[in-house]
């Protein structure tokens, strides 16, 4: 659990720590629409590259941002597959018979139980995973002997790989750009960007500085709460429950055995919590002096700019339809 | 002049539990007063009343003065500051800075004079080098520290601690003790709520809380040796008055005062 990466702060020197937070998260959203809107295979790699760029000359390192990534690694698999094998539009690229034999079936179930069993000694799951699941195709295609009992094809489509590819290019940008704002904003500057942008919504009476405050708040609480949770999970541990093996039914329970003492515990807090505010004189929807304040500089302007050039040359090829 | 005025206080939770039966107590501007008592004796509920978290049922409350209302609310937490047992739960801010700064952006203070009583506090608490920080960085006294460094830059006039040694290692907690005694010798006036008596010992007067019921109210040394009220609320005499005592009742061979030191040590 302390292995989260999302939503730290890690102190640096470039550019991209000089910005204001307003900047970067306008611009963070204006490239997320941006990478949206592409719509071809070219564009897509040059926006890789460009973030792949930003991240160089930013200063940041790549092992970071994959640590951001790692938790998604399996739902950006997970969604590659999907597309590739259940999206049919478009041309056939390759094809692959499936016979079901007796024999092939057997060795498949012996080959996912030798994977059940032997997966909590290796270190690459993941990969040992599609390992499996490539072995087991691979068997229906080139062990067709037996008696046969169905037959099928393992086809990829052309729209199939392409939809599979933006998808995960999507994602990996999005979740990049993310994990770039909070690696490099402090967490009180992020807070006080994303007030000064919520600030307009005065006019339909919603309060900026309570959102921030709420959000703020939340990302103060959450090692506290981590911290709470791994206490429970090795007081549980001590008592016999093994949070890592087990049934599914078993892991329901013992989820359920974490989350009330959360609950009841995370109540706890919030009533105290508001008890020291109220004693420190905070009253909702007050007005309140404060200790930070924002510095928009020409660098920022800069940066908008080009973002919002980027924005406007995506719009642009969309329409003309390159 | 009276900081602080309690008069005929009374409080039930839920209209079951009296919390507070009667209590009436006064605290002295620049003294430092010790709430004793064990759990359930209506110690902490009496703070949460004297800082408006609670509102009275019977009874008034009075600090500098002014009566303890819904209008006044506001005015007397300027005057009185809290911090309260467990130091995780009222860390506000992302980083020791913006925790300190949290009471004075809500008083109003102009930057710069946040800036100037945010690093003269955190000096005076020993957390200038940890203004940076971010609370997991922190151990539970450092948090503490952190905790009084926020009420002192608000500058009350009144600060209670609530329990706020209880969940300290013994370093932590003599660390918080000596600022307890800075700041009496500084003219603040001081409120400990505690079960502790190595606490309630270094305080000007100490008022006994028993079911909601002041059991005594008076210089801390009378309270200290009276064996008869501590043992009436379930405390213990500090070990010292308690060999003292012991001696005093007819224990005057060598081997009847080893016997009793025997007995003393085994009982904790």
């Amino acid at each position: 659990m302390n292995r989260i990466v999302i939503g730290r702060y890690i102190p640096g020197n470039s550019f991209l720590y000089r910005m204001d937070p307003r900047t970067k998260l306008i611009a963070m959203i204006l490239l997320m629409v941006s990478v949206f809107l592409i719509q071809s295979f070219i564009h897509m790699l040059v926006a890789l590259l460009l973030v792949a760029l930003l991240l160089v000359f930013g200063g940041i390192s790549v092992k970071r941002v994959y640590l951001g990534l790692r938790p998604l690694v399996f739902l950006l698999i997970f969604t590659f597959l999907f597309q590739v094998l259940f999206n049919r539009q478009g041309d056939l690229l390759y094809s692959l018979e499936l016979h079901y034999t007796v024999l092939n079936l057997s060795i498949a179930m012996a080959l996912v139980i030798m994977w059940g069993f032997t997966k909590r000694f290796l270190r690459f799951r993941l990969l040992y995973f599609l390992a499996t699941v490539a072995g087991v195709f691979l068997l229906f295609h080139y062990l067709p002997f037996g008696i046969v009992l169905g037959e099928g094809t393992f086809s990829v489509y052309e729209q199939g790989l392409s939809t599979a590819f933006f998808i995960m290019v999507r994602l990996v940008i999005i979740i990049t750009l993310s994990t770039i704002l909070t690696i490099t904003t402090k967490p009180t500057d992020l807070n006080l960007g994303l007030e000064s942008i919520l600030r307009p919504l005065r006019i339909l009476r919603i309060n900026a500085e309570e959102i921030a405050m709420i959000i703020a708040i939340s990302l103060r609480y959450i090692p506290t709460l981590l911290d709470e949770a791994n206490k429970i999970m090795l007081a549980q541990a001590s008592r016999g429950v093994d949070f890592q093996e087990g049934k599914l039914k078993d892991k329901v329970i013992q989820v359920v055995s974490l989350l009330v003492p959360m609950f009841i515990i995370s109540f706890q807090r919030s009533d105290d919590l508001a008890n020291a505010m109220e004693t420190r004189s905070f009253v909702p929807g007050q007005k309140r002096t404060r200790l930070h304040i924002l510095h928009w500089s020409g660098l920022d302007t800069t940066a908008l700019a080009f973002t919002c050039a980027a924005l406007i040359g995506v719009i642009l090829l969309r329409v003309v339809g390159w | 002049m009276n900081m602080i005025d309690i008069e005929n206080l009374s409080f039930t939770y839920g209209g079951k539990v009296e919390a507070l039966k009667n209590v009436s107590l006064c605290v002295k501007k620049g003294e430092w007063v010790t709430i004793l008592g064990h759990n359930g004796s209506g110690k902490s509920t009496l703070a949460k009343l004297i800082v408006g978290l609670l509102k009275p049922q019977k009874g008034t409350i009075r600090v500098d003065g002014v009566e303890l209302s819904e209008r006044t609310v506001h005015d007397i937490r300027k005057k009185v500051g809290i911090v309260f047992q467990n130091p995780d739960n009222q860390f506000v801010g992302v980083t020791v800075r913006d925790d300190i700064a949290f009471g004075l952006e809500n008083l109003r203070i102009p930057r710069e004079e946040m800036i100037e009583r945010i690093e003269h506090y955190a000096k005076r608490v020993d957390m200038y080098s940890y203004l940076n920080k971010e609370p997991q960085a922190l151990s539970g006294g450092q948090k503490q520290r952190v905790a009084i460094a926020g009420i002192l830059a608000m500058r009350t006039e009144v600060i209670i601690f609530d329990e706020a040694t209880s969940m300290l290692d013994p370093d932590g907690r003599k660390r918080i003790l000596s600022y307890m005694r800075k700041l009496r010798d500084d003219g603040v006036t001081v409120v400990t709520i505690t079960h502790d008596m190595r606490e309630a010992v270094q305080s000007d007067r100490i008022v006994v809380l028993k079911d909601g019921e002041i059991l005594k109210a008076d210089k801390s040394e009378d309270v200290l040796k009276d064996k008869e009220t501590l043992e009436k609320s379930n405390l213990e005499l500090l070990l010292p008055l308690e060999v003292l005592h012991g001696l005093e009742h007819k224990k005057s061979t060598n081997e009847e005062i080893k016997e009793f030191l025997w007995q003393l040590s085994l009982n904790g």
